[in-house]
Parts: structure tokens; sequence; C-alpha cells
């Protein structure tokens, strides 16, 4: 099956009582989503992708038009017991236990009572809510509750994972826990349809996006084709001296081409999670979710360290590892990003600036590093299209690899 | 069924979690030990027993109705409301499971409480004699009149077919039957059931010193040694200054008298005294009755009252004699309160299935109702009390539809119970299936189909 989500003139119009403010929320929306991507719908508040999740799951009539998923219809339960799904808020029932909802959602799924356990003590254990299991839903916090509500969603080991706004209220950490979790689930085979005005989140996790206004897909492609700035470079170094610098500013004169020079910034995410894992290093005590890396730990594959975890997380979807399992993995802290190198070899430098053959340095060319700030700009752009204004030059310069991939690298 | 269990126990934690019963609930169980505390009746043992056992059990039929009105509409439309629905529904579930369990779970939790409140009633009802000072004639009147289930006989519907159109033929050469009567089908069989009532009254009716029999064909007791109860209420066309009646009653098998020759069967005859409006017991042997099943009830209308005495229709006089016990009665008489229960919890499933809260609430309220005063709307409605046209679109319209009503007024458990009148499962069966299939079954039906093929979401862009 080459996709896992496809639409055919998708459209849902909607009107009042009376059928009348006759709005269009999808206009002729045609999506294909390949098996095993992840793909993310983009657009600003009422743009329809909500709209599109709802008449994909059913729960909406499409007014024309016809939705496939995993190669049939979506209220069929061979169909559905195969997908997984987090609504843009949790939805939960606030009178149950995290421990009774994870148990209610697999009773839908008709897990035996064994499996079925297991995989709850897992999930619990992977979300970071084993200590609060017991606690009714209701009085979580918004970042507990969406972590109860990806649980939910994963209780199946779903094929096709939709996520509707996956990481709104959660905090920082949570944030990237979900987004490493994406990533390590498409790495085993899932699709993954992410939903999100949150650029960020789809830049760091997407294969591919379309973006949706007024119900209309406006661009659709790869994250990376779409983002790069074929017409710059970037090269990313070692400290170098100012005398070194100065090197490489002539050369790059002669070559007449402009240069900046600054030194790199850490994202705040990455920064803040480094603060808090050292605070969770000092044991500082904690009423909120247990944030002990469970999910960076346990999926964000280590080369060593990659088949014990796809191994435990094979048996978290299949039947369920122990829980003695999962505690041994999360119980694993993150190690502190090592300080930067010293100075830089001015030998290797001198070679450098001597033209002599540049594949010596340790250098790393990728895209520009504002990466975001295209994203957004590229949404100026469509902004300015709809507008009228003339598209800006949209050079793709193809990537092989994953955008996530050099995010955890 | 694997998921409509899930769907019905996590609606059984919804509705006590969430309070919703609690209220219910806590009224119940103090209500009733002080009701049966405080309770007097008309002062007699026998009286306390039975206005304990009626209202203890309208009380609780009342408040589980509510409870089961409000439950059950909360719990479906509080899902779709808070959108729970998008998360179960997208599991591998159909639709119509989810209507189904969280109907079960209503269901269930009905059954649980109208358990655990009869069987406080029953309990409470079973101790009152042994913690109120009553003599032994008042023992002597409660074990025989309410702690017992009693088979009811009403007389046999003498043929009046003749004398109906006679009466008729006669109204209508004098000119007296209404125009139009005749020609419309309708008006003239309503017109003709009338004119039989008041032909039927008129046999019901006994004038000053004139005698009224009443005569029961088919009176199968098993034991001549036990008694039998007479059970009748006066109507008056002039109320006597002390609104008591005067009477001679004779109870057997007469036929022996105007036959002659010895009694092979005793003929019973006593005086009495009685309040008009006022059910009224007296007791006969029931050797009174002949083999063949024969007994007749002589009524004489002394001079003394000076008024037309009229025994009801309805139920203006009835034979009774013992046929189950009161235990038996009683566990009927509550399975009728859950039959009744079943039905406002589809009806609750219905509205919910596609009307907002408040809405769907009043729908049921308003069924609820209607539904307990049946018997009194059907009157008003009645073919009678219209004429013409109207007649006809009432015949057409509202009929069929207030048909589909149940009528919980003529099957109240203290009904049954009050009189210790037998509610046999026969009966039960009857009154049990007519409610679920005719009226519960079509609702539960339809809430289905609209739950399954409604837009379960909003579109919000």
């Amino acid at each position: 099956m080459e996709y896992a989500i496809e639409t055919f003139s998708l459209t849902k119009t909607f009107s009042d009582w009376w059928g009348r403010n006759r709005v269009v929320a999808i206009d002729n929306l045609n999506l294909k989503v390949r098996t095993n991507e992840v793909f993310g719908l983009l657009g600003p508040n009422g743009s329809g992708k909500t709209t599109t999740l709802k008449v994909l799951l059913g729960l909406l009539h499409p007014t024309k038009g016809k939705a496939i998923l995993l190669g049939g219809d979506a209220t069929d339960p061979q169909i559905n017991r195969r997908i997984g799904f987090l609504p843009e808020e949790s939805y939960l029932y606030r009178y149950l236990t995290a421990r009774e909802t994870l148990n209610f959602y697999g009773q839908l799924f008709k897990l035996p009572a064994k499996v079925r356990k297991l995989r709850i003590e897992a999930l619990l254990d992977m979300v970071g809510l084993k200590a609060v299991a017991n606690r009714a839903v209701g009085t979580f916090s918004k970042g507990m509750a969406r972590r109860i509500g990806l649980a939910q969603s994963l209780i199946n080991d779903p094929d096709l994972l939709i996520l509707d706004e996956p990481t709104t209220g959660l905090d920082p950490i949570g944030t990237r826990q979900i987004k490493d979790l994406i990533l390590e689930l498409a790495k085993r085979g899932k699709t993954i349809l992410l939903c999100s005005h949150l650029l960020a989140d789809v830049e760091d996790v997407c294969d591919r996006i379309a973006i949706l206004y007024g119900g209309k897909v406006q661009v659709e492609g790869d994250v990376h084709e779409l983002l790069q700035h074929s017409d710059k470079t970037e090269i990313i170094a070692d400290r170098l001296s100012p005398a070194a610098l100065e090197k490489i500013k002539r050369l790059l004169a002669d070559e007449q081409a402009e240069c900046t020079v600054s030194s790199p910034v850490d994202k705040l995410e990455t920064f803040f999670i480094n603060i808090v894992a050292a605070a969770q290093q000092q044991a500082v005590p904690t009423s909120g979710a247990e944030s002990k890396w469970e999910i960076s730990e346990f999926l964000a594959a280590k080369p060593d360290e990659h088949a014990r975890q796809a191994a435990i997380l094979d048996q978290l979807v299949s039947a369920g590892p122990s829980a003695d399992e999962i505690a041994a993995i999360s119980t694993q802290q993150v190690q502190p990003q090592p300080a930067p190198s010293p100075l830089a070899d001015e030998d290797l430098l001198r070679r450098l600036t001597e033209q002599a053959g540049p594949p010596e340095l340790k250098t790393v060319v990728a895209q520009p590093t504002q990466a975001k700030p295209s994203l957004e700009q590229l949404g100026k752009n469509i902004l300015d299209e709809l507008a009228g204004r003339p598209e800006p030059d949209k050079t793709q310069n193809p990537s092989a690899s994953r955008p996530g991939d050099s995010n955890n690298a | 069924m694997h998921s409509i269990w899930a769907v019905a126990v996590n609606t059984i934690k919804q509705v006590i979690r969430l309070k919703i019963a609690a209220v219910f609930i806590v009224l119940l169980l103090v209500l009733l030990p002080v009701m049966g505390l405080k309770m007097t009746g008309d002062g007699t043992l026998m009286g306390r027993a039975q206005s304990f056992i009626s209202y203890g059990l309208s009380l609780t039929g009342l408040l589980l109705a509510l409870l089961t009105i409000f439950a059950a509409v909360y719990t479906l439309t509080s899902d779709i409301k808070d959108k729970q629905v998008y998360t179960v529904l997208t599991k591998p579930i159909r639709r119509y499971q989810f209507v189904l369990g969280k109907l079960l779970g209503v269901v269930l939790l009905d059954a649980g409480l109208l358990l655990l409140f009869s069987a406080i009633i029953y309990t409470i009802t079973i101790l009152l004699p042994t913690f109120i000072k009553a003599d032994d004639a008042q023992l002597a009147q409660v074990r025989n009149e309410f702690f017992t289930a009693r088979a009811f006989l009403k007389p046999a519907e003498p043929d009046i077919s003749y004398e109906l159109d006679q009466a008729y033929d006669k109204l209508r050469q004098a000119g007296e039957v209404p125009a139009g009567v005749n020609e419309n089908p309708i008006a003239r069989r309503n017109y003709r059931k009338e004119l039989a009532r008041r032909i039927g009254l008129r046999k019901r009716a006994a004038v000053v010193g004139e005698e009224m029999l009443l005569e029961f064909d088919n009176v199968r007791i098993s034991d001549p040694n036990q008694s039998l109860f007479v059970r009748f209420k006066y109507d008056v066309a002039v109320n006597p200054p002390d609104l008591q009646i005067y009477s001679r009653w004779v109870v057997g098998d007469v036929r022996q008298v105007r036959l002659g020759g010895t009694l092979e069967t005793p003929i019973y005859s006593m005086d009495r005294k009685d309040l008009i409006r006022t059910f009224r017991e007296f007791e006969v042997p029931a050797d009174a009755v002949a083999r063949d099943g024969y007994l007749a009830i002589t009524f004489l209308n002394v001079p003394l009252n000076d008024t037309v005495v009229i025994f009801p229709l309805e139920d203006g006089l009835e034979l009774l004699y013992k046929a189950d016990t009161f235990t038996a009665n009683f566990i009927r008489a509550v399975l009728l309160v859950f039959v009744r229960l079943i039905f406002l919890a589809v009806l609750a499933v219905f509205a919910g299935s596609f009307l907002s809260f408040p809405v769907a609430v009043l729908l049921c309220l308003a069924v609820f109702t209607m539904a307990n005063m049946s018997g009194f709307i059907t009157e008003s409605f009645g073919e009678e009390s219209v004429g013409g046209n109207v007649s006809r679109i009432y015949y057409y319209s509202l009929k069929p539809l207030l048909g589909l009503l149940p009528q919980f007024d003529k099957q109240a458990a203290s009904k049954f119970l009050v009189p210790a009148r037998l509610l046999s499962w026969s009966l039960l069966a009857k009154m049990g299936s007519v409610t679920l299939c005719l009226k519960t079954l079509p609702l539960a039906l339809l809430s289905l189909l609209i739950f399954s093929y409604r837009e379960i979401a909003k579109v919000i862009v």
C-alpha cells in the first residue's frame, strides 16, 4: 500500500440551521500521505486542519469526496483498530484514573487482560505518569493530560498515528520527548500525520508537509526541499582565532562572497532541557510529571543501544515489556553536552587558507541554521501569494537525511 | 459485547463518581426509614403499612425515574459536548455499541439501586407489625388484607347489546341522536359507546329500597377454608348527612334459593355501614362459592339511605381471594417499576442522541409526566370530547401517538401492593412486553439509527 491516507476531492461545507452562511471548511482536498512517513498538516487557526482530521476519522461526513485510510473507511473497526488518534485536546474522562483510562481504551481494542496490563504499565512508564497512575485524570495539569492522551493513542500499537497539536500544553521537555517519540515510531514503520501550527515541531520531525489555508492546500512537499536555501553555504567549524577568521574573510572576498561570522547559539529548547536535566540529577523534588527522560532515553537511538531499545519497543507494541526492563532504561540520565573544543589547530587553518584542500578540515556543510525564519518566510510568501504579491524564488535542493536524525546526532 | 460492556462499566463509574446519583441515593436512604417510622396512614397498622409501601415505592420509583433520565441524558450528551466521543468512537467500536453500552450502564445502575431500595422498603414493611403495638384484630387484618396477594375478579359483564340497539333506535326515532352521528361511522361508534356506558352504569346502580345483583362466574378457589374478600366503593347521587351508606349484603349461590330445596353451599348475609367514595372490604368464607364457580353478591340499598347508590364501573366492586404470597407479589411489583425505568433509560438515550442536555431532559420529563397521567390525557383527548372533523383528525394523528405513550398510572406498583392485589406473572409479562416491545424497542432502534448516522463533531473554522 503506497498511501496510508488518501483523499479525493474531499470537501466539507457547513451552514446554519436555516441553510444560510455557507462556509467552505475544506475545499477539494487531495491529500496523499505515504506509508511510513511523517506528514505535517500546517495552517493558521481556522484553516481547516482539524476539520480535515475529523472528516478523515468519520466524525464529520464529507459534503463531497472520499477519504481512504489504510485502504479503507476509518469508521470500519477493522481499519480503525490500526489507527491511533490524539485529538487537539486530550478529551479524557476526568473521573477515571490514568490507569483506568488506558484500561478503558485497551478494552475497546479487545486486548486480552494480560497484554493490556503490560502495555498500560509500559505506557505509563513511558509518559512518566506511573507515580500518579491512580489519580483521577481530572486533577491532572494540561501537560499531564496530554501525556495520557498520547498514551491512549498508542495502546493499540497503531500503524497510523494521527496527532492533532500533540505538544500543546507540554513543557519543552515533554515537547522534545514527543518529537523524539514521533521520530522513533517513524523509524519503526509507522505512518504519522501531524497537525499543528507550531512550526518548530513540524519542522523538526516531518518528512513532508502541506500548508492549508482556507481549506485548500497552498503548498505541499518535502520539508527540506521547501526550506533549503541552495544559494547559500554554511560552514560550521571549531572555535577559530581572529587571525584565522581574517584569513577566511580574505579568501571569501577573493571569491566575491559575503560572509557573516558568529558563534552558534543553542536553541532555547536544548538549553532548557540541559538545565532541567541538571536539576534532576540533584534530585530536586517536584509534584508534576516525572520527566525522567523516559521517552528520549527509551526511544532516541544511540547506535550501540539501538538494537536493545528496539527490542524493548517491539515488546511494548506487541505484548509489552516488563516494568523492570523499562525502569532500567528510564533511570539512565542524559549526560551534559561536552564543552566546546579548545582552539582549532592553527596548522589546519593555515592549510585551509592556503587553498590546499578543504576536506581535511572538520567542517559540517548543511542548510543554513536559520531554518525557522525560513519557514515563517515561507508562510509569508503564501500570504503574499494570496494577497497577489509576487512570489520569491524558491530553489529546491534535495536532501537525503531526515531532519530529526541531524537533530539527534 | 466486550466493547459494550466496557462502555457500560465506564457509564456506571461516571454516574457514581460524578455524584449524579448521590443526591437521589442519600435522599432515599434518609427518607425511607423516616417514612417507615413516621407514617401513620389512618392510624391502624394496616393504614401504616399501606401508606408506607405506597409512598415508599412511589418515591423510590419517582426518584429513580428522575435519576435515570438525568444520568442517561447526561452520560451521552456530556460525552458529545466534552468530546470524549472523539477518542472513543475512533476506536474499533460501532456507534450502536457505544449507545447500547451507555444504555446497559444506566439500566444496570437502576437495577442495583432498585434492588437496594426495594430491599429496604420490604424489610421495613415486614418489620412494621413488630415495632408497632397492634391488637390481634389489626394483626389479622394485615395478614389477610395486606401481607398476601389476592386475585381479583370483576362481576360478569351482562350482555347489553339488545338493550343498546333498542335504546339507540329509540333515540334515533325520537330525533335525539345529534345530526351527522348516524352517517359518520366513527361518531356513531363513539355515541353508541357512551350509550353502552350509561346502560352499564344503570345496572350498577341501586335505587332506594331495591336490590342490585352482581354475579361472578369463574371463582376458582383451591382451599374452601380460606376467605373471600368483597371490595367495594360507593358513589351516591346525593351525599347522606353522615356520608355513610347503610346496606345489607347477601353472598352465596342464590340460585339455590330460586330453585328451592336444601342449601348445598351456605349463603351469608350481613348488615353494614360504610363511608362513601372510599374502598371498603368485608370477608366471606370461601365455601359460599358454588361448585361450578358461581357466586352472587346482592346489595340492598336500605330505605334509610334516601339516595341512589352506584358502584363505579371500573373498580366499584371486586371479589378478592388469596392467590400468592406478599413477597412474590412484591418482587413482581418491583419488576414493574424496573420495566418503567428501562423505558425511561431508552427514552433518555433517544433524546440525548440528538438533543442537548437541557432540551433532552425537558423532553423526557414531559413524556414521563404524560405517561403518569395517561388515563387523564386519553380521556381529555377522547373521541367523546370532540366531534366532527376534529374527531377525525384526532383519530388519525394524535391517537396513534398517544398509543405510543406507556401507561405508568395504570401500571403503578402501589395499585397492586396497597390492596394486596395479585400481580400475576402473566399480567406482568403482558404489561412488560407491551411497554418493552411496543413502546421501548422502536424508540431504542430509532436512537441507534440517529446516533449511527449523525455527525458527532462540529465544524469549527
